[in-house]
C-alpha cells in the first residue's frame, strides 16, 4: 500500500452565526488518502463535504471555526502552520479546482500570464521557460492550440476549456494533494464525460492524491477508488468504490443509490426519494442524523449517538443496525 | 392521442446588430438559432427535451410561449394558428413555464402568497374563480406557512414548487418545464418529478421537460426529442430511442453518461470536441465536425428529418432503419 499523503483526524468545524447556537457543519470526520489514489467524497447540499474541501485547504470563511481535530499533510499539522508556511503548502504541497472555473482566473489578466504566475513557488526556471511549461501543460489537458489560448482572456474560453485550464494550473505545481470540488457540475454532458476520461487519464501521472469532491453517483462510479459518503456532517460510511455501489451497509448509501436514476435498470416512472429533510446542526439532534429519514430506525437510534461499526478491513459504518 | 401543440418548420433568427442596422431592408444581419423544427406535444403526453447548452433549447421554449418571435414556420395551439400577440396572451392562460432558475424567476421583494396570486392579476381573473395561496401550495406539497416567507428564505427544492404552484394557478393545458431538476439533490429530484408526473395524471396536463439528464428523462417522459446546434436531430418514443438511437449524437449522448456502477465504467470516450458556436455553423450535416461516422456527402449536404420508422424521426443521410423494431 502506497504512502499516505493526507491524513484528517477527528476535524470538527462550527460556523458562527450572530445570535445562536453555532452549526456544527462537521463533526470528527477521519479521512486518508494515499499517493495514486482518488479517493470520493460524496453527500449532498449541506452535508458538509464542501466545508471539508474548503478545511483541507485552509480556505474556510472567518465565520467558521475548527473546533477539533488535525489535518495531516505528510506528517506535518496543517492547521498549526502560520499563514505564510500555510501559503508555501498551498499550490505545491495541495492545490484545488473549482466548480465554476470563470472564478478560478482573473479575466483582465492573460491565461499564459497567470498560468506562469501560479509557477512563482518553483525555484530555478526563467519566465520562458514557465511559459513553456504551461503550453505543455495545456497541450496535455487537451487544448488543442495552447500557444494561442496562452494570449486568451478566461472569459474568451468556453466552460469546458477554461476547466481543463484549472486542470493543467493544478497540475502545473504537481500537487501532493488535488482537491475537485464538483469539478465536472458546471459542464455540458459531452465535456464532463471529456473532463473525466481526462481526469482518469491524469492520475496516473499525479503523483498525490485526488480528491474528487461531488454528489454525482456517476462520477463516482467512473473515477473513484474509494469513497466517504457524509451526511449531516458526519462520514456515514467508508469503503472501496465496488462496495459502495454493491454492498453498501449504511441505510443512507442504500437510499442515495437507489434515489440515482442512473442506477435505475427497470423503466421507474415514480421516481424513489428520501423522505424528509436532513436535520438542523445547530445543534445536531442527540442520536443518529439519518433516523428521522431511515426506514431500518429503532428506538436506541433516536437516543444515542450511533457506533462506528468497521465491517471489514476496508468498510466502516457509522450505524447503530449494521453488525460487523 | 390528440394533438395539444403543434411546432411546424419553425424557424428563430435573431438579429445580430441592434439599432440602426435593423432598419435597413431586410432587417440587417441575422442569425440563425433554430431551424426546420417539426414537433407535436399530444395532450396529456410528456415529452422530453435533450440538448447541450447552446443548442437551442430554451429558445425553442421560448418561441413557443410567444417570447421570442419566430421567422418562419407555424405554431398551433389546439390547432387554431398561434400569430398575433393577443394569441399569444390568450395561449399564456393556458399555458405555463417554469423557468430554470427559480429563485431568479421569483421576486425578491414579493412574499410567496403575492407572487402567487400574480398570475390572476395579470390575466384579471375574476376573485371568485382564483384559488387561495394555501390551495396552491397544498397541491405541491408545501406548508400553507410559506405564504407569508420571501424568495431568498426558500431553500432549492422549496423554491422549485412555489415556481411549479405559481405555473399551475390558471390550471394551464401545458406546463414547459426548462431544467426543473438542475441543481437540485438526487433525493429531491425524485419529489419533484414524482409531483410533475402526478399532475399529469391528476389534471391530464401535457409535460415538455427540457434536461440534459438523459437518465432521469428515461424514466418520466414519454417521447424524446435531441437538439443539436439548432436542429432536432432525433425524435422518437423514449425506450425506443434508448434501446435502438438512430443517430451517432444520440448515440454517443447515451454513451457518455458516466455510470455510477464501477463495474460498467467506460474505457474510452465516446464522443470528442465540443458543440461548435452557432456564430460558426459547420455547413452540410451540423454534427459532422463530431461525428465519428462521417462521409464526403455529411460535409457538403445537409440532411433532412426522415421518418424511419413509425414514430421515429433522424436528421442523419447514414441512419438505416433497424431491423427489429420490437421496442417500440
Amino acid at each position: 500500500m502506497s504512502a499516505v499523503v493526507l491524513q484528517v483526524e477527528g476535524l470538527s468545524v462550527a460556523y458562527h452565526r450572530g445570535s445562536g447556537a453555532p452549526v456544527q457543519a462537521l463533526r470528527s470526520v477521519d479521512l486518508v488518502a494515499r499517493a495514486g489514489e482518488v479517493v470520493g467524497i460524496v453527500g449532498e447540499s449541506g452535508s458538509g463535504k464542501s466545508t471539508l474541501a474548503a478545511a483541507l485547504i485552509r480556505l474556510l470563511p472567518p465565520a467558521a471555526e475548527v473546533t477539533h481535530g488535525a489535518i495531516r499533510y505528510r506528517g506535518t499539522d496543517l492547521l498549526g502552520l502560520s499563514a505564510e508556511a500555510m501559503r508555501a503548502v498551498r499550490g505545491r504541497g495541495i492545490a484545488a479546482i473549482f466548480q465554476d472555473p470563470m472564478t478560478t482566473f482573473n479575466p483582465v489578466i492573460p491565461m499564459g500570464r497567470q498560468l506562469v504566475d501560479y509557477q512563482h513557488n518553483l525555484p530555478g526556471l526563467s519566465r520562458h521557460e514557465k511559459r513553456q511549461r504551461a503550453a505543455a501543460m495545456l497541450t496535455r489537458v487537451g487544448i488543442a492550440d495552447a500557444a494561442r489560448i496562452l494570449d486568451r482572456f478566461a472569459h474568451e474560453l468556453s466552460g469546458g476549456m477554461r476547466q481543463r485550464a484549472a486542470v493543467a494550473a493544478a497540475l502545473l505545481m504537481t500537487p501532493g494533494v488535488l482537491v475537485a470540488d464538483e469539478p465536472t457540475t458546471a459542464l455540458d454532458m459531452t465535456m464532463e464525460a471529456q473532463v473525466l476520461h481526462l481526469l482518469r487519464a491524469l492520475r496516473q501521472e499525479v503523483q498525490g492524491a485526488i480528491l474528487m469532491v461531488t454528489h454525482n453517483l456517476g462520477v463516482v462510479g467512473e473515477l473513484c477508488d474509494r469513497v466517504y459518503v457524509i451526511y449531516a456532517g458526519q462520514v456515514v460510511e467508508e469503503a472501496l468504490v465496488d462496495d459502495i455501489y454493491h454492498a453498501p451497509r449504511h441505510p443512507y448509501t442504500r437510499a442515495l443509490i437507489a434515489c440515482d436514476p442512473g442506477s435505475l435498470t427497470a423503466l421507474t416512472p415514480m421516481l424513489p426519494t428520501i423522505p424528509g429533510r436532513p436535520p438542523d446542526l445547530a445543534p445536531p439532534p442527540p442520536g443518529c442524523a439519518f433516523a428521522p429519514r431511515c426506514s431500518q430506525a429503532i428506538a436506541v437510534c433516536h437516543s444515542a449517538p450511533p457506533p462506528r461499526v468497521r465491517v471489514s478491513a476496508t468498510q466502516a459504518a457509522l450505524c447503530h443496525r449494521v453488525v460487523a | 392521442m390528440t394533438a395539444l401543440y403543434d411546432i411546424e418548420d419553425v424557424r428563430v433568427d435573431m438579429p445580430l446588430a441592434s439599432g440602426l442596422s435593423s432598419l435597413l431592408p431586410g432587417g440587417g444581419p441575422k442569425l440563425n438559432l433554430l431551424d426546420d423544427i417539426t414537433l407535436t406535444i399530444g395532450s396529456g403526453e410528456i415529452v422530453g427535451l435533450v440538448g447541450e447548452s447552446g443548442s437551442g433549447k430554451t429558445t425553442l421554449a421560448r418561441a413557443m410561449l410567444g417570447l421570442t418571435p419566430i421567422s418562419g414556420g407555424q405554431l398551433r395551439f389546439r390547432g387554431r394558428e398561434l400569430s398575433s400577440n393577443a394569441s399569444f396572451t390568450t395561449l399564456r392562460r393556458q399555458t405555463a413555464m417554469m423557468f430554470q432558475d427559480p429563485v431568479a424567476s421569483l421576486s425578491p421583494r414579493m412574499k410567496v402568497g403575492t407572487l402567487l396570486a400574480e398570475p390572476y392579476a395579470i390575466h384579471r381573473i375574476p376573485k371568485a374563480e382564483r384559488r387561495s395561496a394555501a390551495d396552491l401550495l397544498a397541491r405541491v406539497g408545501l406548508s400553507p406557512q410559506l405564504a407569508t416567507r420571501y424568495p431568498g428564505e426558500l431553500s432549492g427544492g422549496q423554491a422549485r414548487r412555489v415556481s411549479m404552484a405559481r405555473a399551475l394557478a390558471l390550471n394551464p393545458l401545458l406546463l414547459v418545464a426548462d431544467e426543473p431538476t438542475a441543481g437540485l439533490d438526487v433525493s429531491v429530484q425524485g419529489e419533484v418529478l414524482n409531483l410533475l408526473t402526478g399532475l399529469r395524471r391528476d389534471l391530464g396536463l401535457s409535460l415538455l421537460i427540457i434536461s440534459h439528464n438523459l437518465a432521469m428523462l428515461r424514466h418520466v417522459s414519454e417521447r424524446i426529442a435531441i437538439l443539436y446546434l439548432g436542429r432536432l436531430v432525433e425524435v422518437g418514443p423514449t425506450a425506443a430511442v434508448f434501446a435502438t438511437p438512430l443517430h451517432p449524437y444520440t448515440a454517443s449522448l447515451i454513451a457518455s453518461e458516466p455510470q455510477p456502477d464501477p463495474r460498467r465504467r467506460r474505457a474510452d470516450l465516446a464522443i470528442r470536441g465540443e458543440i461548435p458556436s452557432v456564430l460558426n455553423r459547420p455547413g452540410g450535416c451540423v454534427f459532422h465536425s463530431r461525428c465519428p461516422l462521417v462521409e464526403p456527402i455529411c460535409r457538403t449536404t445537409p440532411p433532412a428529418l426522415r421518418t424511419l420508422a413509425p414514430g421515429r424521426d433522424v436528421r442523419c443521410h447514414l441512419a438505416e432503419p433497424t431491423l427489429n423494431q420490437d421496442d417500440s
